[in-house]
């Protein structure tokens, strides 16, 4: 009963493409490393801070582009990263000891996230800069720094709760940063301890896509830069946080096809396209949809720097300048913190096949050796087919046996619930057992955001890889340097 | 025409042939009917007056405010409504893009919100829609509430099945048209126009238009967005067909510049629907070879959509280009700027006491600029320029923005003018503060 296929083709783009085309490499890889199996290209993060970077030239802005390091915990990443002019996002006590460990020097990184005493004090002891949460922390650290007599600490002020004039513009509730009503005391404090603590700015970070929101929220950031000025403050730099998100799919019919689909399957209207007829978040009530789509919108015409760029050509609400003029007006420095649009293209996830089996309604259940917890498509709504990389080019039964199957992926752990994904997913053919697939581009929080050790499952080794002299090098994660393995170096 | 009250003028809307020598069908006469010209400018009128005239004595008694979801002119009738009933009204909304028909319910005095965007991280916790945490919030304590809840109440397509569609037929000689064509945004009009020529005649052809998915159409869902309708029911249409953002603004350019109708972008895509799907009628012959009729919505004018049609086809705008335009300047020009550095732009304001003028905006200039500076917004200056030079001759002047690209530009024009001394600080404001330069603020 699986009619057409309705395709949810993943953007590969080179060097990733190479690396999917080279089957050899990849079997041989898993075969000595175990499944799952991560495989990370560090060249294509300095590639990717590279193009933000060109936004920032485009604008005239300066000002650091740091990696939100909890998208992903790869050492080649962190080191290929701290071969460039980036900053990094640590937003624990272990990120910040790896990004240092790594090379990164402590002006280029920033504190950030909820915070324990520990984590403060490294954090200030490194001379770090920290983005404070709220007032209370802002008095720890200003009472770590007498106590310990430590060096003066740079410090940004996440704020949240900005307001429009004219228009009422709804924000979801966040749990981080200070109301930007409340940012006077916080002023006050700075002011009052400027042996301790150095401003160096303020801060946003809205979990949202919508452009309207973020320039409400960054023209509300000069403003309180200005008050800070008028204070005898020197703040530098407003950090605007992530949220530039990456497009996952090829092809964007494919993706509204889909969703389309999707409704309708929801409406009853036709076959499930999930296992249990999951509807993602949509219900229906009545023959009516209610609900919204618990998806990460998979394919957008704009994402990563193009969207940074636009957020920047936006006007400001009130001051009626562009966000970049407003900025550079203002000698303001810009900051950004992208996690998955910095890691774009720059991994995949690989299982082993190790068990294909039919199901009534003609589609096949795809038992994989990994679970749901090595790579969190699902939990992050994010809806890409694999790849299929076969074992054996020369397959028997040739041509005939490929034809476009719906396929639920499962994990390797004794539970229901273990689902790789909960959609049905159509493959150009049914994959074998010893095949391997390949779900491209998880290094975005994808890859290892839940991995854990249940049920004793291996968990995925990650590898870093790329292209020297025509061929592919590979390392252990752990063991990738710059100095040994850059491209076009030396 | 007199009228004790402006709600006595919504309805009885003109049926207009639209020429044949534009359409080229031949064998079918298309009408609109130009719901434009309703009192408050849109077909919407007839429903917010619909749902709110039965509750309008409870809601003043109660001192309810009225509140809808709506990104446009339901929310403009019912401001205006509201209003002269001394409610107040809210529109809630996340579609709200167009910036004309915001400002205009500001003026009305309609509250807006603006629901949040979607998110970027997944959030487990966020199990709500947006709209489903508005109906909430219309139930909770202490709050009180006229909701007209356009997209579910049957009045929507009353207020239809009573004026539009017997108007519709009253004008066609009491005949049902052989097709109907409206867009689809509640479902309300075309569902109540849809029932009472059907009533008259079960085999009109019933064709409701929806946007592209990845378009945005003011007032029309795309295909998925109708099944959140209450209202919608995919039955009342022979067929449902998407139309593109760039084939209404193409069928909204004939209705302005070749029928007259100063109708919108909705009536642009209605227009281009009707004609696209009428076409593959035109050849087959009427019952007895006579012309056969169809209408479809002009539903709201063409004035709130300017910055719709500058963002996507500004080529519609464009107007000569300016005598002394700033894009005119060639590199040439460009290279041989006067620019000034800090050091010399510091001694050249001491001796000679240039005209400084700042191109930064005006929030800017107020938070830091060089002392006895001028500030002129770069906008401003260029629209001045094209008039002629804003200043003499005889006087020097040092224009400043932020890293001296702009300023370049401008003391490049300036100079073509005529100008003998214009000079761009080299490295604009940026260098003056890095150079360790003052800095002041008033």
């Amino acid at each position: 009963m699986v009619d057409a296929p309705l395709y949810l083709e993943p953007r590969v783009e080179e060097p990733l493409r190479g690396l999917l085309a080279s089957p050899a490499l990849l079997h041989s890889l898993v075969d000595a490393l175990g499944s799952p199996l991560n495989v990370v290209l560090p060249d294509v993060i300095a590639d990717n801070v590279a193009a933000f970077r060109a936004v920032y030239r485009r604008h005239h802005l300066g000002g650091q582009v740091y990696f939100a390091h909890k998208a992903n915990r790869s050492s080649a990443l962190v080191r290929r990263l701290a071969a460039t002019d980036a900053g990094l996002d640590a937003a624990s006590l272990d990120e910040l000891g790896h990004s240092l460990g790594s090379g990164f020097t402590p002006e280029r990184v920033l504190a950030t996230g909820p915070k324990d005493p520990d984590f403060l004090w490294l954090a200030a002891r490194a001379g770090v800069t920290v983005s404070v949460d709220s007032h209370a922390e802002l008095t720890d650290l200003i009472r770590l720094v007498r106590a310990h007599a430590l060096p003066c600490v740079r410090v940004l002020l996440r704020l949240s709760g900005f307001e429009a004039e004219g228009v009422r513009v709804l924000s979801r509730r966040t749990r981080f940063g200070t109301p930007v009503g409340a940012v006077g005391a916080l002023l006050d404090l700075a002011e009052r301890h400027r042996d301790a603590v150095e401003l160096s700015g303020v801060a946003y970070h809205l979990d949202t896509t919508g452009i309207d929101e973020k320039a409400l929220a960054l023209e509300g950031c000069v403003l309180v830069m200005d008050e800070a000025r008028r204070r005898g403050l020197d703040p530098r730099a407003i950090d605007i946080g992530g949220g530039y998100g990456a497009r996952y799919l090829a092809d964007g019919e494919q993706w509204e096809r889909y969703t389309t689909e999707l409704t309708r399957a929801v409406l009853g209207r036709r076959p499930p396209l999930t296992w249990r007829g999951h509807g993602y978040g949509l219900r229906n009530e009545g023959g009516t949809v209610r609900g919204q789509l618990t998806l990460y919108p998979a394919h957008r015409s704009v994402a990563g720097p193009a969207y940074l760029d636009e957020l920047l050509t936006t006007r400001a609400p009130t001051l009626d300048r562009t966000l970049a003029d407003l900025l550079l007006e203002h000698l303001y420095d810009l900051h950004v913190e992208p996690g998955r649009a910095l890691v774009d293209q720059c991994g995949v996830s690989l299982a082993r096949v190790l068990d294909v089996r039919p199901l009534d309604d003609g589609s096949h259940l795809v038992r994989l050796g990994m679970n749901a917890g090595d790579v969190t498509l699902e939990e992050h709504g994010v809806l890409a087919d694999p790849v299929i990389v076969p074992r054996d080019d020369r397959r028997e039964g040739g041509e005939e046996g490929r034809a476009p199957v719906g396929v639920y992926l499962v994990g390797n752990l004794c539970l229901e619930a273990d689902l790789v994904t909960r959609r049905m997913v159509f493959l150009p053919a049914l994959p074998v057992r010893g095949d391997v697939l390949a779900f491209p581009n998880t290094a975005g929080y994808c890859m290892d955001f839940h991995a854990h050790r249940a049920q004793m499952q291996p968990r995925a080794r990650t590898v870093a890889a790329g292209r020297r002299a025509g061929s592919w090098w590979w390392s252990l994660d752990e063991r990738y340097w710059p100095s040994t393995y850059m491209s076009g170096e030396a | 025409m007199r009228y004790d009250d402006i709600t006595e003028a919504i309805g009885n809307t003109p049926l207009v042939r639209i020429d044949p020598a534009v359409h080229g069908l031949r064998g079918i006469d298309l009408y609109a009917k130009l719901e434009m010209l309703n009192p408050f400018g849109s077909v919407k009128d007839r429903a917010a007056w619909g749902m709110l005239r039965p509750r309008l004595d409870a809601a003043t008694a109660a001192g309810e405010q009225v509140v809808e979801l709506s990104s446009g002119n339901t929310a403009k009738a019912l401001a205006v409504l509201a209003g002269m009933h001394g409610l107040t009204f809210k529109s809630v909304t996340n579609r709200m893009r167009v910036p004309e028909i915001r400002e205009l319910l500001v003026l009305l005095g309609a509250e807006i919100e603006e629901l949040p965007g979607r998110s970027e991280c997944l959030d487990p916790t966020d199990t709500d829609d947006p709209l489903t945490q508005f109906h909430r919030s219309l139930s909770e304590d202490g709050t009180s509430y006229l909701h007209t809840d356009q997209y579910y109440n049957p009045r929507n397509i009353e207020a239809h099945a009573t004026g539009t569609g017997p108007e519709i037929v009253k004008d066609l000689g009491g005949r049902s048209p052989d097709w109907f064509i409206a867009c689809v945004g509640t479902a309300g009009s075309s569902t109540g126009v849809a029932r009472v020529l059907r009533e008259h005649d079960p085999g009109v052809g019933v064709v409701g238009l929806v946007a592209g998915k990845s378009d945005f159409i003011p007032g029309i869902r795309t295909i998925d967005e109708v099944n959140e309708v209450g209202l919608f029911d995919p039955d009342t249409y022979d067929t449902i067909e998407a139309v593109s953002a760039d084939e209404a603004i193409d069928g909204m350019v004939v209705l302005n510049r070749r029928c007259g109708l100063l109708a919108g972008p909705t009536s642009g895509a209605a227009y281009h629907g009707a004609v696209r799907h009428l076409r593959e009628h035109d050849a087959e012959p009427g019952e007895h070879g006579e012309h056969r009729t169809a209408v479809f919505i002009a539903c709201d004018r063409v004035e709130s959509y300017l910055g719709y049609v500058r963002q996507r086809r500004p080529e519609l705008l464009g107007r000569a280009p300016h005598r002394n335009a700033l894009s005119s300047v060639t590199e040439a020009e460009l290279a041989a700027v006067r620019s000034v550095d800090v050091a010399g732009a510091r001694e050249w304001i001491a001796r000679e006491r240039p005209l400084v003028i700042d191109l930064r905006g005006p929030h800017a200039f107020a938070a830091l600029h060089i002392e006895g500076s001028l500030n002129i917004v770069d906008e401003l200056f260029e629209q001045q320029v094209h008039g002629g030079l804003p200043f003499g001759r005889g006087q020097s002047v040092l224009l400043v923005c932020p890293v001296g690209e702009k300023s370049a530009r401008f003391a490049a024009l300036l100079t073509r003018m005529g100008h003998p001394d214009v000079r761009s600080l080299d490295g604009g404001v940026v260098a003056w503060r890095d150079a360790g330069a003052p800095l002041t603020r008033d």
